[in-house]
């Protein structure tokens, strides 16, 4: 491979300025360095240059004849919104590069120049280019991958919820999403920003019910150094952390009374105060709740304060369980069982017929959650292509067995699969419980394409 | 102006490979600083595996200082070397001064050549280290300067700056970073470079690896 092969091009130098001496000596320089160098005497050659070809960086002399340094700046980033401009000096002319820098220049420096602090810029111009395009590549891709919408659901029910979303992720109200447990909140909330003006600040995510009352407020709000024992260093709370983006407060119903004191405070103030601090920090946050309680019901029974039930039901965004929506669960099924294939690296699957009419005709009393779990056991069990019903979970092949007819040799595999399942396939201890030999059952293995899985 | 300047050209790149040096011809310019031209000369044979001699420039080239600056103009003595250069047939010819150079676009150079040029020049006023608070070292500064002129030679063989930091094709604005960097040619700007200026190994056959320079013991 050649020297040059692997690198990446170097940087593109165009270096402006009416003495030809700086022109030589920068463009030798530069050379001498890897750069490619273009140069110019005057603006209107510049421009002309800056049309013509690609340029990284510009040098441009402040004072020249005609159209001065700044005016080329403002012309040349016009036209090429993200060239990095440095602007050379003749003495220290404080006015002059303030004026640059705030018309948007990198830096400026004052000639003579020390070679070490000429060089030094330049390298840091040019990392400052590459970190800037890679920020815009990573944020593209970012919006690539959060742009569509992680519910699945051709349903009434959530195409009305995709509607909602949209209604309000625009705006900045704060969302209170409702539903079962396992219906699919946080990925509502995560529509919610993905979809918002926010999507490039953090979602930062509190599970209100997962943690105790103490641990729960200094996860919130924060704490400095010494504000409890234990507390070594100062910590930055998740209203700080989600300066800029969204707040996702999941089972809010669960936060205690004297949380939801400070909690309402920080939401219609915006302000925080770390616990042991004393100064309150302004934080520019949207807030999307989520519970699966009856909040009113708490309210009036009062475990939860109106004042904050009333700050958080501004929009409220009502998920409904999956057995409300049977004919989401094809579709949710499919897309969960490409996930996990993907995941598993394991060939296409699909489900056959008598499995997915189980999955479709079970209540799911655990949701899309439930559902989830199911296929990606069902994937880890089952034999491709095809996944039976056998390869679900016993309580969702229990109830189809109740829900619809099976063929007999449908129904002899799931029995075999279960008992060698129950059986820790053991072959010896299976094959005495089915009543039938050892031969008969390794035959039947074949034929059933069982493999054994070692799975919780 | 654009990029046409043929001397920005990587000469190495050439598909002739770099042009053969006979020599390198050694010239002091108005008396040199720190050391003494026969440890520079030594310094210099040690690490190149070319001959290299001292010349004596008659009449000595002018010397003109820089406006407002106690600096001689590196590049109008650079232009001077290379004239003598021609007029002698003698390329590379480096010129070597006890004086600080200066352009008026750099506060100081450690020396200057131009790609693809016949001559350089260095100095060894930067290159004391009682400059610098530490004890003068006549040897150390022989083989800093003779690190600067392989530098130069390099770029006179049109090789730009290296990557490396531990090739002296690497570019160094300061004593720390020159010594750093030391006075070794990488293997890949020794294979661009014109035969026997970057020897693979010294002259007791040792392989010659990075060398970054320390005072004298």
């Amino acid at each position: 491979m050649s020297e040059t092969a692997a690198k990446a091009p170097p940087a593109s130098i165009l270096v402006v300025d009416d003495e030809p001496i700086v022109l030589q000596s920068l463009g030798d320089w530069f050379r001498q360095d890897g750069y490619a160098v273009d140069t110019a005497t005057n603006a209107k050659e510049a421009l002309k240059l800056a049309a013509e070809r690609h340029h990284d960086i510009a040098l441009l002399d402040i004072k020249m004849p005609g159209i001065d340094g700044l005016e080329l700046q403002e012309r040349l980033t016009r036209e090429v919104p993200d060239l990095s401009v440095i602007v050379m000096t003749a003495y220290a002319s404080v006015e002059s590069a303030v004026r640059a820098l705030k018309a948007g220049a990198y830096d400026y420096i004052t000639k003579p120049f020390d070679p070490d602090e000429l060089s030094h810029l330049v390298r840091r111009a040019t990392e400052h280019r590459s970190l800037r395009s890679e920020n815009l590549r990573l944020k593209e891709q970012l919006a690539s991958v959060a742009g569509p919408s992680p519910l699945v659901g051709v349903s009434a029910a959530m195409r009305h919820v995709q509607d909602l979303i949209d209604a309000v992720a625009a705006s900045d109200a704060t969302v209170l999403v409702r539903g079962e447990s396992g219906t699919g909140k946080e990925l509502v909330a995560r529509a919610v920003h993905a979809r918002s003006p926010r999507r490039f600040g953090p979602l930062v995510t509190v599970n209100c019910g997962a943690l105790p009352e103490g641990v729960l407020e200094s996860e919130l709000f924060g704490h400095e150094k010494g504000a409890f024992t234990g507390a070594q260093f100062r910590h930055k709370g998740k209203f700080e952390l989600a300066d800029g983006g969204t707040l996702f407060l999941d089972e809010v119903g669960t936060v205690t009374p004297r949380v939801q004191v400070e909690l309402l405070r920080v939401l219609e103030e915006k302000k925080v105060t770390r616990l042991g601090g004393t100064t309150s920090l302004k934080t520019d946050f949207r807030t999307v709740a989520a519970t699966n309680q009856d909040l009113e019901a708490a309210v009036r029974e009062g475990r939860f304060r109106d004042d904050l039930y009333w700050r958080l039901n501004v929009f409220v965004i009502d998920l409904p369980p999956l057995r409300e929506r049977p004919e989401d669960i094809p579709e949710l099924a499919q897309h969960f069982l490409e996930r996990f294939t993907l995941a598993m690296n394991k060939p296409t699957m699909r489900f056959s017929a008598a499995a997915l009419e189980t999955l479709r005709t079970y209540a799911w009393p655990g949701n899309v959650r439930e559902l989830q779990n199911a296929v990606e056991r069902a994937v880890v069990l089952g034999s491709p292509p095809e996944i039976q019903v056998g390869d679900l979970p016993l309580r969702v092949g229990a109830q189809s067995e109740s829900a619809g007819p099976l063929s007999l040799e449908e129904v002899e595999r799931v029995h075999i699969r279960r008992v060698l399942d129950g059986c820790g396939w053991n072959i010896s201890q299976a094959a005495k419980v089915l009543g039938i030999d050892r031969g008969t059952l390794y035959a039947k293995i074949r034929r059933y394409g069982f493999e054994r899985v070692s799975a919780s | 102006m654009g990029t046409g300047d043929p001397a920005a050209r990587d000469a190495s790149t050439d598909p002739g490979g770099p042009r053969p040096w006979s020599s390198i011809a050694l010239a002091v310019v108005d008396g040199l600083a720190g050391t003494g031209p026969d440890q520079l000369l030594a310094a210099l044979s040690a690490r190149s595996g070319l001959a290299c001699r001292p010349v004596t420039l008659a009449p000595p080239p002018l010397l003109e200082p820089l406006a407002g600056r106690p600096q001689l103009d590196a590049d109008k003595l650079l232009g001077r070397l290379e004239e003598a250069a021609r007029a002698l047939g003698q390329v590379p010819l480096v010129g070597v001064t006890g004086r600080d150079l200066g352009v008026p676009l750099f506060t100081f150079v450690f020396g200057r050549a131009r790609l693809g040029g016949a001559a350089a020049l260095v100095s060894t006023a930067r290159l004391r280290p009682e400059l610098y608070g530490q004890v003068a070292d006549p040897s150390l500064v022989a083989r800093r300067a003779a690190g600067e002129i392989l530098h130069e030679l390099g770029h006179l063989a049109g090789r730009i700056h290296c990557e490396d930091p531990r090739c002296v094709m690497h570019f160094a604005a300061s004593v720390e970073a020159a010594d750093l960097r030391g006075d070794r040619f990488c293997p890949s700007c020794a294979t661009a470079l014109p035969p026997g200026l970057a020897p693979a190994r010294d002259a007791a056959g040792e392989r010659l690896g990075p060398s970054p320079l320390r005072p004298s013991a």
